[in-house]
């Protein structure tokens, strides 16, 4: 009986010790690293998509001949989620309008923010706080020549096994005088997961 | 996990324990307990109470219309316990039916992230073996709640209604999907498992035939369903949500499926005629004519169409029942044992259709699904792996009465037979708050304000909706008891 005790003691001693040493720590990682946490779509896809996606838009010849004298002025549209997951899409557009935008062949109209401008505008004009004679004029924006618009889709895939998982992500570039598509583009990622045998 | 033995509270283990100083018996006796509460994923009261009578003050509140009453009667279980899952998909069903659609589809999602994750792991699972464990020497109950596939499928679809009435259409869609997942997983699965808990209760000592005459037939209750996870009603949602984003390829597929398991709901056969007309598929039209009389389009300008969803009261909740049955052990003989299963008693209550009526035409509602159908088709399909377990643990129960009565006389055998007796109680979880019948009314109205008179259970009820040209106007109405309500959203 006493020897069971000193064991046990001893045993939640060592637990004990274990389980203070195991402090939790807060890291800074690469924002670009690779990250295979789940399946799920994930910020490695979101960069790999809008990364992919940006450059085929600028190095296609179409591309070359519109921006060759004149910066076309764009707005996104949206991106449609045909997956079964919730994905910010929002985020991909984000990234790929930026990336457009640092390229300096592109102008951006921004349509979620038409409101906000409007209130301000109105501000100068109605709020009796701003010089009427410096107050910005109403009707003087620039509208879009192009609109950029997509779909993202996936097909999910899986058994006692594995689970699989390809996306699809199509963009496309329409000129809205013409109606005319002027370039368009498809990423496809692939993603599998095989199951661990033995796991707690 | 054995470290804590020294810490025992449960007066149960206290007791027997003083009784009798012999170590193997001490060791049988503290293992147990430490099974039994130091996983915590089972709750005390789940031992010696079963699920549905923890529920049914909850139900009784559902009955009234007090949902938040409801939802504090619910209580809160920690992350660990085993019905956690289910004690999610219990409460965001409440606060779905109270319209608080932000808190509910917070559950769901929890609930679904849980789903996932349990899907995601090992196939051999450490941990699954310790509960297992638990479960040979007190009860199912102790086993992590496995959400059944219908009770999946319900899951997407009430948290595409919760995306719909906060106006997210994309997010709807994507819980549409994903309950279409759920279906073909199921589809695929159905027949390997069946196959395999068979076989694996025949290795027990055991047929599935041995319930025959003493476990009471569930045939009333499943009624004419062919299996337990095909839901018409996510079919038809999923329908209505792609004809309303112009997807009508997809929402005829949606259609056609609804109509393999109800041909003979009146609106779904007119969906499918007004589809593949519409569609111009020559081939499936014509044998639809065949079956369900031919059709002509009565699409006007300046009519919108509304469909209402209509649910009726609450599905049942599985009961205890106790059996005595013969167990082959290979030298002994046959011996009788006493087992609790769970079944679902009785016929299917017949409930009364609704009936809606606009600017003189009335309407009346028919049949989408039967969720007390499914859930007893899928109790029916668990049974031989529910057996399986519940020979081993009689069986474990046995030898461990034996053992307590060869080392502590007749006290330890008393003792172990009142724990033995007390502990036995089937696992009678399932999602216990969900409707028992699912109806469709699906009508064409003309455009703007209109009011409808919904009769339900004898009372009227004004619903007012304004309808736009050539859109549709969904509408969720529930009947529970004494209660009644309805959400209603443009798509």
């Amino acid at each position: 009986m006493n020897k069971l005790a000193l064991i046990t003691t001893l045993g939640l001693t060592l637990t004990l010790a274990v389980g203070c040493a195991n402090k939790s720590v807060v890291r800074y990682g690469d924002a670009t690293a690779v990250e295979t946490t789940d399946i799920n779509f994930g910020s490695t896809d979101l960069q790999k998509v809008a990364a992919e996606m940006t450059d085929s838009l600028l190095l296609s010849p179409v591309v070359g001949t519109l921006t060759q004298n004149k910066r076309p002025v764009m707005f996104v549209e949206r991106l449609k989620n045909k997956t079964s997951e919730h994905i910010d899409t929002e985020s991909i557009t984000d990234s790929i309008s930026t990336k457009l935008l640092r390229s300096g062949k592109f102008r951006f109209v921004d349509m979620g923010r038409v409101e906000a401008a409007r209130e301000q505008l109105k501000f100068q004009h109605e709020g009796g706080m701003v010089d009427p004679n410096k107050a910005l004029q109403f009707g003087r924006q620039i509208g879009a020549q192009y609109m950029l618009y997509g779909n993202l889709s996936s097909i999910v895939k899986s058994n006692q096994d594995k689970s699989d998982v390809y996306y699809k992500f199509t963009l496309r570039l329409m000129d809205l005088e013409s109606g005319l598509v002027e370039w368009a583009d498809e990423t496809e990622i692939r993603k599998t997961k095989v199951k661990e045998s033995v796991g707690w | 996990m054995l470290f804590k033995s020294d810490s025992i509270k449960e007066p149960l283990g206290n007791s027997i324990i003083q009784m009798n100083k012999h170590i193997s018996t001490n060791v049988l006796v503290t293992v147990l307990i430490t099974v039994l509460s130091g996983c915590a994923s089972l709750q005390f009261a789940d031992i010696f109470q079963g699920y549905t009578s923890q529920m049914k003050p909850v139900k009784a509140a559902q009955r009234q219309g007090e949902f938040v009453k409801a939802q504090s009667i619910l209580g809160q279980r920690s992350a660990s316990n085993g019905s956690y899952v289910l004690s999610l998909l219990e409460r965001a069903r409440l606060q779905f039916l109270a319209s608080d659609f932000q808190a509910s589809q917070k559950n769901f999602a929890q609930a679904y992230v849980l789903i996932e994750q349990q899907r995601n792991k090992a196939k051999i699972q450490i941990s699954k073996g310790i509960e297992k464990l638990g479960a040979v020497v007190s009860n199912d109950n102790a086993i992590s709640y496995q959400v059944p596939y219908y009770e999946q499928g319900m899951l997407h679809s009430y948290q595409a209604l919760n995306y719909l009435f906060q106006h997210d259409f994309e997010g709807a869609l994507v819980e549409i999907r994903r309950a279409n997942l759920v279906q073909e997983n199921a589809l695929k699965a159905y027949q390997d498992e069946i196959y395999k808990a068979e076989s694996e209760l025949a290795n027990s000592g055991m047929s599935s035939g041995s319930l025959d005459g003493t476990y009471p037939s569930m045939a009333e209750s499943i009624g004419e369903v062919k299996n337990g996870f095909q839901n018409a009603f996510t079919f038809y949602l999923s329908g209505i949500l792609y004809e309303a984003s112009g997807e009508l390829n997809d929402a005829y597929i949606d259609y056609k499926r609804a109509i393999e398991i109800y041909p003979e709901n009146h609106y779904l056969q007119q969906d499918v005629l007004r589809l593949a007309t519409k569609l111009g598929m020559q081939d499936d039209l014509d044998e639809f004519e065949q079956r369900f009389g031919s059709y002509q389009s009565e699409k006007s300008e300046s009519e919108g169409q509304v469909v209402i969803l209509f649910e009726q009261d609450i599905v049942n909740s599985k009961q205890d029942v106790g059996l005595n049955l013969p167990i082959g052990r290979s030298n002994r003989g046959l011996k009788f044992f006493s087992f609790s299963l769970p079944v679902y008693r009785g016929a299917l209550p017949q409930h009364s259709n609704l009936t809606v009526s606009n600017a003189g035409e009335s309407y009346e509602s028919n049949e989408l699904v039967r969720i007390q159908s499914l859930a007893a088709k899928d109790l029916q399909d668990q049974l031989p792996s529910l057996l399986t377990r519940q020979v081993v643990r009689v069986v474990a129960k046995e030898q461990m009465r034996q053992k307590l009565s060869r080392e502590a006389g007749d006290v330890g055998n008393i003792l172990a037979s009142i724990y033995n007796i007390a502990s036995e109680r089937a696992d009678t979880r399932s999602w216990s708050t969900l409707p028992d019948e699912v109806d469709i009314v699906r009508m064409n109205v003309p455009t703007g304000k209109q009011l409808l008179q919904v009769q339900v259970h004898g009372q009227m009820q004004n619903i007012e909706v304004n309808v736009q040209p050539n859109r549709i106007t969904l509408i969720n109405f529930s009947a529970i008891g004494n209660y009644t309500g309805y959400q209603s959203i443009n798509l």
